[in-house]
């Protein structure tokens, strides 16, 4: 540990826990997912980071959506995004989740991710190395550092809108708000 | 390879037989054959439906059905014999305009989540078929995805582009 991060540590321990102990859900959609078992064993081992891999969201805070995201299983991400516990941070892997990449005229590929679930961070590239996973992992430090890391709030905030784009793509929704309206400020 | 040939020239008449490879064979033939001459294969020993497939020919407008049979168990034709490196490819042509077809359930029960694909990606009807429900897609599409015809720009431009960011769609809100 730096040192002079001590004064962090004490003014704020709580988020520097969370910074350096990421547990990462990773949804395998797409191609990305290939990417993953070398950067979690020995060859790049995420855990010199502090990212683990763990079974559930209920005990995630770090969700990685690697590769293009069909509208089938969007309605897995959101599922599964609302599931886990704040905070959570996501992070979109490849250039698919951004404007649809290669995928940019298919009848079922989602075009932009961020309509639909708030996304802290991108690593581009078609595939992303470890490296530049391992990059777009310190660069989320500092965004937790700087309270720039706020895609959970903003989703608290802005449900309603969120949730109305999810209804106008699948029509009818078969799962209950997230925020019932009275609690919402949106 | 040649006596299966004559066998099936003889046995079925309006049959053409191309040969693509050493080991490859293709079957044109008309719709209403498709049945007896896939039981027949299957008698032959033929009794492995690898898959069952789709060309649109959108100028003929026409639906190409392609089945293709192979051999699914070695042991029983012995080391020597050449009769498993055989795959049989049978080919026959629907109307494109309101598509049914029957279904190979009876012959090949493998045959049945392919006839569902079929029937989402393509739009035809295969009549006995249990259960044509939706196997891969989330909604019914007014032209099915795989057909020639299917704009697929303009399908995503009208899907995906209406739906608004969140800041634009908070702008119209207030």
């Amino acid at each position: 540990m730096d040192r002079n991060q001590i004064g962090k540590w004490f003014k704020n321990p709580s988020k520097m826990a969370n910074k350096y102990s990421l547990h990462a859900i990773y949804f395998c959609t797409g191609c990305g997912i290939i990417e993953i078992p070398p950067s979690i064993t020995t060859r790049w081992d995420a855990e010199r980071f502090g990212i683990i891999p763990v079974a559930t969201p209920r005990q995630a805070n770090l969700f990685m959506i690697t590769g293009y995201v069909s509208t089938k299983t969007l309605k897995a991400i959101i599922r599964t995004y609302e599931q886990m516990p704040e905070p959570k941070y996501t992070v979109a892997f490849g250039s698919c989740p951004i404007n649809g990449g290669m995928y940019y005229d298919s009848y079922n590929t989602i075009k932009c991710l961020d309509k639909f679930i708030p996304v802290d961070g991108y690593i581009a590239g078609c595939m992303p190395r470890p490296e530049a996973v391992f990059i777009g992992v310190t660069h989320l430090w500092k965004l937790i550092d700087m309270d720039k890391a706020n895609g959970y709030k903003k989703y608290r905030e802005n449900y309603p809108f969120y949730r109305a784009n999810q209804e106008q793509l699948f029509g009818d929704l078969d799962w209950p708000p997230l925020f019932p309206k009275e609690n919402t400020n949106g | 390879m040649d006596e299966l040939i004559k066998k099936l020239q003889t046995d079925f008449d309006g049959l053409e037989i191309s040969t693509l490879a050493k080991t490859r064979i293709t079957i044109s033939t008309k719709k209403e054959s498709i049945l007896l001459l896939l039981s027949y294969l299957k008698r032959m020993g033929y009794d492995h439906l690898a898959i069952i497939s789709c060309n649109d020919w959108i100028k003929d407008n026409e639906l190409e059905l392609v089945y293709i049979v192979s051999h699914y168990l070695e042991k029983d034709y012995g080391p020597d014999s050449e009769i498993d490196k055989f795959n049989i490819i049978i080919k026959t042509r629907i109307p494109r305009e309101k598509a049914r077809f029957v279904t190979v359930l009876d012959v090949f029960e493998n045959a049945e989540p392919y006839e569902r694909e079929l029937h989402e990606m393509f739009g035809i009807y295969f009549e006995g078929h249990p259960r044509l429900t939706l196997l891969m897609l989330e909604r019914n599409y007014k032209i099915p995805p795989f057909r020639k015809d299917f704009n697929t720009k303009k399908y995503v431009d009208d899907l995906y582009g209406n739906i608004p960011t969140i800041e634009e769609r908070k702008k119209g809100k207030k």
